[in-house]
């Protein structure tokens, strides 16, 4: 692991506080954010190695968020893994293939996810790159 | 249409017997025979229908051929006696009166024997037809008493609207619910729907309807519309009414203020989406605060402290599957509208779902088979859906299975249906919970099954998914045996 920047954009605080020690824990730099609007800024400043976007967020949704990224070319490259609320990991619903589809996102997560599922999917997007 | 008549021989004289049997046969009727007049009253009460005509002869040594012809009398039989005799003096005379049609002499000829049989023959067709001619005026007065009133004020009673034209497309029925709704724009019954009805949509339907089966319009179409008009949201079910010759002698629309139902959903789909993330935002957080925490990721943590924490995990994700299966109830209640049906290869999602089982599997040291045939067509089913059958029919074969067991998948063809069947070793279900464990919420409370977790939703979802895509569930269990179910799922609708 070389540090990578993860950006973990979700407006539940102590989710994000347990995601970060998690991801600290296996050597990440992680940056948090807790709304769309504050995200889109931060994956600007930052430029992270890999977001990860929560759907349901107050001033801008995850979905949102993740369209605007993939539009931009200077975004488009970073991958995007989505977390939604909406089905369950085991079953990937159409609904949440096809949202991903539709907003290009790299991966999508149905919470709430087990933390080495989330190390394992973050791990293998980074390879990719 | 009439059958030919079946007729009893009854006679002990067997040269007799077979000089009648022979004449009747040689013209095609269904010929049997009694012996004596026990017999004969015998066959009469076991097969009463299958005896139309009695050629009986008087010369019987038993009971004698009175006693029968009397019997007949007195439960009101249709069987029409045609006596023999070979004197045709007065026990002839005698049997007549009894209710006999009438008697032939046993040294006939043939044309002798056919007149006679002629004439009881033809008496049996005239009653035939009386009694058809009978029924068929009950069924009219049956009909006579459902008036054009009385079904008006049926149509009238609905809150749902209806509208009738004729084949040229005038209107010439509505109940009360359309004249409330303000649909009509007040002309009277018998005008073109046009000049009546405000709605053009709903006009266009109505002829289009008239034209079905003609060329280019499939015959007998029936179309579902939304219709909006004011601020009433409608839904329209129009059809082509068409006679007993199969010819179209109008149309007819049914309609259904919809206004209502979508409010109710709204609220439903507004519940769900409080509940996946009202109840899933915090119980993720829960989860990974308390997974950083058992895996040390937040300082150092003693044995007890894990062993605790551990134990909240677990307990967590029993909260998260309870609220899944929630979540997956409602969708399937929901109905169809929420399933996406696309072609699936069946094996395929099996083996994923019983690969997300094998390590609980494992460690209960339950041997987990699966069988999957080759060349298993594509199925049209929603994917999660049928996840959801695998998952919760092998995870409850795998939990209700004490160690040690074993656990076989079977997924093959049987005719049109897929065929699902999951049979287990283990603790068997008692006759008096088969009927309700696939209810909701309902678990068998018993000393095995005190510790096992779950939310008593799985067999309902399994269900309403089987329910949904028109297949059938078969079940079988012997206590302390095993449990055998087969799930059925048709390749075509
Ligand atoms: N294979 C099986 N063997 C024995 N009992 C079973 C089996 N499957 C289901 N049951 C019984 O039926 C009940 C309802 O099952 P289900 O609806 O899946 O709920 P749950 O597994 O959450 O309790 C279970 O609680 C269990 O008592
Ligand atoms: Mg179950």
């Amino acid at each position: 692991m070389a540090g990578e920047k993860i950006l973990l954009v979700d407006d539940d605080y102590d989710f994000c506080e347990a995601t970060e020690l998690l991801l600290q824990a296996r050597g990440y730099d992680v940056t948090m954010a807790h709304d769309g609007e504050e995200g889109l800024e931060k994956v600007r400043s930052r430029q992270p190695d890999l977001v990860i976007l929560d759907v349901m967020m107050p001033k801008m949704n995850g979905y949102d968020v993740c369209v605007v990224m993939k539009a931009d070319p200077e975004l488009s490259a970073i991958p995007v893994i989505l977390l939604t609320a909406v089905g369950r990991e085991m079953f990937k619903t159409s609904y949440t293939k096809q949202m991903g589809l539709m907003t290009e996102a790299d991966d999508y997560i149905a919470k709430p996810v087990e933390p080495q599922e989330l190390v394992e999917r973050i791990e293998a997007l980074l390879k990719e790159e | 249409m009439l059958t030919k008549p079946s007729i009893l021989v009854v006679e002990n004289d067997a040269a007799m017997v077979n000089r009648c049997g022979r004449l009747l046969l040689s013209r095609g009727y269904k010929v049997r025979t009694a012996e004596s007049s026990k017999e004969a009253l015998h066959f009469v009460e076991k097969y009463r229908a299958d005896v139309d005509i009695m050629l009986l002869s008087l010369e019987l040594p038993d009971l004698g051929a009175m006693s029968v012809i009397e019997v007949l009398h007195r439960i009101k039989s249709r069987i029409l006696v045609m006596a023999m005799s070979s004197e045709c003096g007065e026990e002839a005379i005698e049997a007549i009166h009894a209710g006999a049609y009438d008697c032939i002499r046993k040294t006939f000829t043939n044309a002798r024997f056919w007149t006679k049989m002629n004439r009881v023959m033809e008496r049996f067709t005239l009653a035939r037809h009386l009694e058809i001619l009978k029924k068929e005026r009950e069924s009219v007065l049956a009909k006579d008493s459902c008036d054009e009133g009385t079904i008006l004020t049926i149509l009238d009673s609905m809150a749902d609207m209806i509208l009738v034209t004729d084949q040229k497309g005038n209107l010439i029925l509505c109940n009360k619910a359309v004249v409330e709704s303000g649909l009509l724009s007040g002309r009277r019954l018998g005008r073109p729907v046009e000049e009546c009805l405000k709605n053009k949509d709903l006009v266009s339907f109505m002829m289009a309807t008239l034209q079905s089966g003609q060329p280019g319009r499939p015959f007998g179409h029936h179309e579902v519309c939304l219709l909006e008009t004011g601020d009433a949201k409608l839904r329209a079910h129009i059809n082509p009414v068409i006679n007993g010759d199969g010819v179209i002698v109008g149309s007819v629309a049914l309609l259904h203020d919809m206004s209502q139902t979508d409010a109710m959903n709204q609220v439903k789909a507004d519940f769900m989406s409080m509940v996946s993330h009202e109840l899933k935002a915090p119980l993720s957080a829960l989860l990974m605060q308390i997974s950083v925490v058992v895996d040390g990721l937040a300082g150092d943590i003693n044995a007890k402290q894990k062993d605790l924490l551990g134990k909240s995990k677990e307990k967590t994700k029993g909260m998260i599957a309870l609220v899944n299966d929630l979540l997956d109830l409602r969708r399937i209640e929901e109905g169809k509208a929420l399933l996406v049906i696309e072609p699936l290869d069946m094996g395929e999602i099996l083996q994923r779902s019983v690969d997300l089982m094998s390590l609980s599997a494992q460690e209960e040291n339950i041997r987990l088979e699966v069988n999957i045939a080759d060349d298993l067509p594509l199925l049209s089913a929603d994917r999660s859906g049928m996840q959801a059958i695998f998952v919760n029919l092998v995870s409850n074969a795998v939990k209700y299975t004490p160690s040690g067991g074993r656990v076989t998948v079977d997924l093959n063809m049987a005719g049109k249906f897929l065929r699902i069947k999951v049979a287990d070793t283990g603790l068997g279900i008692e006759k008096a919970d088969l009927e309700h464990i696939f209810d909701r919420f309902y678990r068998i409370k018993s000393e095995q099954t005190r510790s096992i977790g779950g939310s008593g939703l799985g067999l309902a979802i399994v269900k309403g998914i089987v329910d949904a895509h028109k297949g059938t569930i078969h079940l079988e269990s012997e206590v302390g045996k095993g449990t055998m179910i087969i799930v059925s799922l048709p390749l075509e609708k």
